[in-house]
């Protein structure tokens, strides 16, 4: 029992140092587990949907080939939901993702960032990626 | 070959209005900054990227624009690769960001944040 405890105590340490180098995403680890594959919308993210978004108007994802790592990220306002859609949503805002694309961004976390330069919606944290683009629209898929 | 005589006069970066703008609203209610600094860096895949950041002094080898109000300073490093730029902003439904139309570039990356000279 005291082994399964100390585990738990590093876990919770980790955990704690998590957030210095995560900006707003830190949230959304929780039900990673669920076999489900299932693409996490971060806070900054709810938060500009709902500012941008109409009623009955969702954020499509969706992956095509392109870039300079062979796959990029293509973002678009769609009111349409199609059979093959998933939708993934939060607090009152959603995102929908087709099935394929979905194959490749499940588990990562949509994420909107606000630099100076530069304010966007981005795909953080894909699972599938190996290694991205600077800007994060293009990567390239783990084999 | 013709002998051309580089225009002393003309800016080393020019501002669209809508760059002007969101450049003046930025500023807005931020005495302590003097005005934006744009600069580059080596990263991206095609070599480098442009940087923009709050200034609140100006350094010495900084190249000063001033267009319509709003003070732009150019890095040292980057004065050469930027000379004829003209700085735009680009607003969208989803995104917005300062999109700088460079006349030296020879290629960008797909998402255009990375270029080379």
């Amino acid at each position: 029992k005291t082994a399964s405890f100390h585990l738990l105590n590093l876990l919770s340490v980790r955990s704690c140092a998590a957030p210095l180098t995560s900006t707003s995403s830190n949230t959304e680890h929780q039900n990673t587990s669920s076999t489900d594959a299932e693409v996490h919308l971060s806070q900054s993210c709810v938060k500009r949907l709902a500012e941008i978004m109409e009623k009955g108007q969702y954020l499509r994802i969706a992956v095509e080939g392109g870039g300079c790592s062979g796959f990029q990220y293509k973002f678009s306002v769609d009111s349409v939901k199609n059979e093959d859609d998933r939708v993934f949503e939060k607090n009152g805002v959603g995102i929908v993702v087709d099935q394929d694309s979905l194959e490749f961004v499940k588990g990562s976390t949509v994420d909107f960032s606000q630099e100076l330069i530069r304010a966007s919606f981005q795909v953080l944290k894909n699972p599938q990626a190996e290694h991205g683009c600077s800007c994060g629209s293009s990567f390239s898929v783990k084999l | 070959v013709s002998r051309r005589k580089i225009l002393s006069t003309r800016a080393a970066l020019t501002l669209t209005p809508s760059a002007v703008n969101k450049v003046k609203q930025l500023l807005d209610n931020k005495p302590e900054y003097i005005g934006l600094k744009v600069g580059v860096r080596t990263r991206g895949c095609n070599g480098l990227t442009y940087t923009l950041d709050y200034t609140k002094n100006k350094e010495q080898s900084d190249e000063e624009v001033l267009q319509d109000g709003v003070r732009v300073f150019i890095e040292k490093k980057a004065q050469l690769t930027l000379l004829g730029t003209e700085m735009d902003f680009v607003e969208t439904k989803l995104s917005s960001e300062f999109v700088f139309n460079n006349p030296n570039i020879k290629g960008t990356c797909g998402c255009g944040e990375s270029f080379n000279i």
